[in-house]
């Protein structure tokens, strides 16, 4: 028989009932798994120690199910470290030593406590939200002369002539839609860090070439303040008609759950 | 506006977050299945790049590829720390061996840390160069153009007894910040030359540049690269992915230098009264210089945008 493993969502606050009716990855019931002592629990579901695999779309749909599940604990608890995909604790069969995952996990809880407790705190009544930012590159030349001069020409000149000026144009565009997007960049950043307690930007994936990338950002902004960060958008929103924006969340703070990197507590039972 | 969670809209970006963040627990307890080492996708993530995991439809084969991965990384901080010493940073790169005799890249890894700066080489084993942070005086980039025509960036870096090597690494701006912030000392970080680096020829003074950024809990010193030219001034941490300050020249009403805490370690920092933004608060190692520059754009009538 293989001994069970525990698939790990996140760690929270040590409140009983919390993870109560909440189910998981391909339906699998969570629960909370206590470290006695320290205030904090691992939201898990019992599981075989074998990593999910699988087609892109059964792995997109695991991914729903851990952000839904992960949602409601977290809209109980007010805060919460969530965890990456596919965190197994398996049991360590060492002849020695043997240990359940339950046992692992717990003694991982007790070693990293005050670390988890001090991250958890900070984060306590905080979301995360994403906000990208991209301008047209033929809206953000809109008011160019040289733009409207050379779309003018282009109308009265051969097809040879028309393909110059019209690399012409797009270098144009180019250019005008960088300038736009770095003094965006720069005022909506501004305006978003006033609002905002932490920011970290990301590259971002898909580029649409008729576009530019002004920001794409996570933001840790308190509940109450989600309104306000609302209100900078739709004001970036209105004074540039080449803005293109999107405004994502509120979720579990995904991007700001990483530990500082450190030394465990010298307190930490190290069984190793 | 209204942020949104409808799951049609947010799918791809919570798989690319999932995948690549909320990571905690996998970072120091790796946990053991059937002996070998499992651990969360997000590293081996961040480094292929989750665009291209997406768009060759390669996270089928993620569980295969993080074995092997981890496998493969177990060496990935091989360096030894002293007691004490904390890792910052590493990174693909090598170092330029000049002795008299060859004058050869050897390949390696460099790392950085709150200490030294080591380029190592895993296989066989050896230490290529190093030195102590504190010896550091001078971290310049050079740049240069490949046989492919690509520019490349190198960095120059001048110890406090003349010596001098040249290393190369894959993120060398990112390289040259972190050690800006790391080193004891007050550090040189400009490029050589006039304009280097830029190349148009309208660059009034370029180089490393703190901005105390200010933030809802009180503003927060940031290192980057600053950049002058007559339009104004740029600055843009090796972080983010645009210039996190913008002026125009047209909108600096004063600048003045005034004592206050520098993280560059003077007592001295700059301050421009823009009309747009109120004061914005910059120091660098020479904070004259860059007063003296971002003055003379007062007044001075801004070009044409050429």
């Amino acid at each position: 028989m293989t001994e069970p493993a525990l698939y790990v969502y996140a760690v929270a606050p040590d409140r009983p009932g919390a993870a109560d009716g909440v189910t998981g990855v391909d339906g699998h019931p969570l629960r909370l798994l206590a470290a006695p002592g320290t205030g904090l629990a691992a939201l898990v579901h019992d599981a075989e120690p074998v990593p999910y695999q699988g087609p892109d779309e059964d792995v997109r749909r695991r991914v729903a199910e851990q952000d839904r599940a992960v949602v409601a604990v977290w809209e109980r608890t007010g805060a919460l470290l969530p965890m990456t995909f596919n965190v197994l604790v398996a049991p360590d069969p060492s002849p020695r030593d043997p240990r359940t995952a339950e046992e692992r996990l717990r003694d991982w809880l007790t070693s990293r406590a005050a670390g988890l407790r001090s991250r958890l705190e900070a984060l306590d009544g905080r979301a995360e939200l994403r906000v990208e930012i991209t301008v047209d590159r033929t809206e953000s030349a809109r008011d160019d002369e040289r733009a409207r001069a050379l779309e003018a020409e282009m109308e009265s000149r051969s097809p040879g002539l028309r393909r110059l000026l019209a690399k012409q144009l797009e270098q144009l565009r180019r250019e005008s839609s960088e300038r736009l997007a770095d003094a965006i960049h720069a005022d909506v950043r501004r305006r978003l860090l006033a609002v905002a307690e932490d920011m970290r930007e990301r590259s971002r994936g898909v580029r649409d070439p008729g576009e530019a990338d002004v920001l794409s950002a996570a933001l840790l902004v308190r509940t109450e303040d989600i309104e306000a960060v609302g209100t900078v958008l739709a004001a970036v929103r209105d004074e540039q008609p080449a803005a293109r924006i999107r405004f994502l969340g509120p979720w579990p703070p995904y991007t700001f759950a990483d530990l500082p990197d450190g030394p465990r507590e010298p307190a930490a039972p190290e069984r190793a | 506006m209204k942020p949104t969670r409808d799951p049609r809209v947010t799918l791809d970006d919570l798989v690319e977050v999932l995948l690549n963040k909320g990571a905690v627990l996998h970072l120091d307890l790796i946990v053991s299945v059937a002996d070998i080492p499992l651990i969360g996708v997000s590293l081996r993530a961040a480094i292929a790049g989750m665009e291209t995991m997406l768009e060759y439809g390669m996270l089928r084969r993620w569980d295969e590829d993080t074995r092997a991965w981890a496998e493969r990384s177990t060496g990935r901080r091989e360096l030894e720390l002293r007691a004490g010493e904390r890792h910052v940073v590493h990174m693909r790169g090598g170092h330029l061996l000049e002795d008299g005799f060859q004058t050869t890249w050897r390949p390696g890894t460099v790392h950085l840390t709150d200490r030294r700066l080591v380029v190592l080489r895993r296989e066989p084993r050896e230490v290529l160069w190093e030195t102590e942070l504190a010896e550091v005086r001078a971290v310049r980039p050079e740049t240069e153009r490949t046989i492919g025509g690509e520019q490349r960036t190198r960095l120059r870096v001048v110890l406090a007894d003349g010596r001098q090597t040249l290393l190369s690494c894959t993120e060398p701006e990112r390289l040259r910040a972190l050690l800006a912030g790391t080193c004891p000392g007050p550090l040189e970080t400009s490029p050589v030359g006039p304009a280097a680096g830029t190349g148009d020829g309208r660059t009034v003074l370029e180089g490393h540049l703190w901005y105390h950024e200010p933030r809802r809990d009180g503003p927060l010193w940031r290192g980057g690269q600053g950049r002058l030219t007559p339009d104004g001034l740029m600055w843009k941490s090796p972080l983010d992915s645009r210039p996190a300050l913008v002026l125009p020249a047209d909108d600096i009403t004063a600048v003045r230098t005034e004592p206050g805490g520098s993280p560059a370690g003077g007592g001295t920092v700059i301050t421009v009264e823009t009309a747009s933004q109120g004061p914005v608060t910059l120091t660098a190692d020479e904070p004259g210089r860059w007063a003296g520059a971002l003055d003379s754009l007062r007044g001075a009538a801004p070009l044409p945008s050429a």
